[in-house]
């Protein structure tokens, strides 16, 4: 079991490269509380919701990766470790989907239910995905 | 009010340190509990600490306890942020020294009266932590008036730390808060002034009696 899972896992390493289809990106970020942080922005400083994009871009797939190798390395307290951190920052900027399986990640859900690790591996990759997409376009958006 | 901020999760972390400056803080930040518990034992550590519980290293609960054991006179406010839910996280924070506890997502008008009533909390300690002081000077002159004072049985003069005799007045005086008006007590003025009264009426009036 824990071999179909290692191998299951490993070949989804390149998912983030594969492009998202057009059009699934809309519900992939809560854009009215991401937007919302605008009521803290100060006059003199650069844009916080994209200085918090950029934060979540960089520190996200760092995080991913952390609960991937966890999972090789059947690491569960560090894949719930590094699961938690993800679902914070991606419940904070409205990145609920995200947030949603990482929340499953950190229980022990995956253990119980048909639902894999190595599905579940893959639903974080692609929801992920969508939500970059829609990061990355509301940053541009308020640069320009 | 100085608050430190120990969260190892960048955006969580900018998010806080925002609101926190937002509403007046001044803000120390730290990523991990290690770099936290160094910043607050420093002399001139911030009053007010937001921890996150899950961090690497010392976590938040760990931090929390080894903050209890510090003999600080006043003590950091501690509130603790983390993702889980349940009673049995909230008793492990409290338990761990925390005073207060808060469950992310939060909702920051939440956050902001929670730490106004940390600010409240550390207002009130630094005022009791002036009082003691001045308390404590105080009983320490009181302890010195309360020790063998060395006096003599006859001048009644008292000897001071310097092997000088004093006069009672002059020793208090030093020693204590105490001041001295003078006066005559009844006795003292049947032994003492009332005979020198006589003395002098009687050395008046021989004066005035014609020289033959």
């Amino acid at each position: 079991m824990l071999f179909e899972r290692t191998t299951k896992i490993e070949s989804q390493e390149t998912k983030l490269l594969v492009p998202v289809p057009a059009g699934v990106v809309g519900d992939a970020v809560d854009m009215e509380l991401l937007n919302a942080f605008e009521e803290l922005q100060a006059d003199d400083e650069t844009d916080l919701i994209v200085e918090l994009i950029d934060l979540y871009l960089t520190d996200a797939p760092q995080r991913m990766l952390a609960i991937r190798e966890a999972a090789l390395a059947n690491d569960w307290l560090l894949l719930k470790r590094a699961a938690h951190n993800l679902k914070g920052s991606s419940a904070n900027l409205g990145i609920r989907q995200v947030a949603e399986t990482c929340r499953k990640l950190e229980g022990t859900e995956y253990e119980h239910s048909t639902e894999s690790l190595a599905d579940l591996l893959r639903q974080m990759d692609d929801e992920f995905s969508r939500a970059s997409e829609a990061l990355l376009s509301e940053r541009q958006r308020r640069l320009q | 009010m100085r608050v430190i901020i120990a969260e190892d999760d960048a955006v969580s972390r900018k998010i806080l340190e925002t609101l926190l400056r937002k509403w007046g803080h001044e803000v120390t930040i730290t990523e991990d509990g290690e770099a936290a518990w160094d910043a607050l034992r420093e002399p001139d550590a911030p009053s007010l600490a937001i921890l996150d519980i899950m961090m690497p290293g010392i976590d938040g609960l760990e931090l929390c306890r080894r903050l209890r054991q510090l003999p600080n006179p006043i003590p950091p406010y501690i509130i603790l942020l983390t993702a889980n839910h349940g009673v049995r996280e909230v008793v492990k924070g409290i338990e761990a020294g925390a005073n207060d506890y808060l469950s992310k997502p939060y909702d920051r008008d939440e956050l902001r009266v929670r730490l106004q009533v940390g600010v409240r909390i550390v207002e009130l300690q630094t005022s009791l932590a002036e009082r003691v002081g001045q308390l404590e000077v105080a009983l320490a002159q009181v302890k010195q008036l309360e020790g063998i004072l060395p006096i003599c049985s006859y001048c009644k003069k008292i000897r001071n730390d310097l092997d000088c005799w004093q006069h009672v007045e002059t020793y208090v005086s030093a020693h204590s808060e105490a001041e001295f008006s003078h006066g005559i007590c009844p006795a003292c003025f049947e032994t003492t002034v009332k005979p020198q009264l006589e003395s002098l009426k009687i050395s008046q009036a021989s004066a005035l009696e014609p020289v033959n």
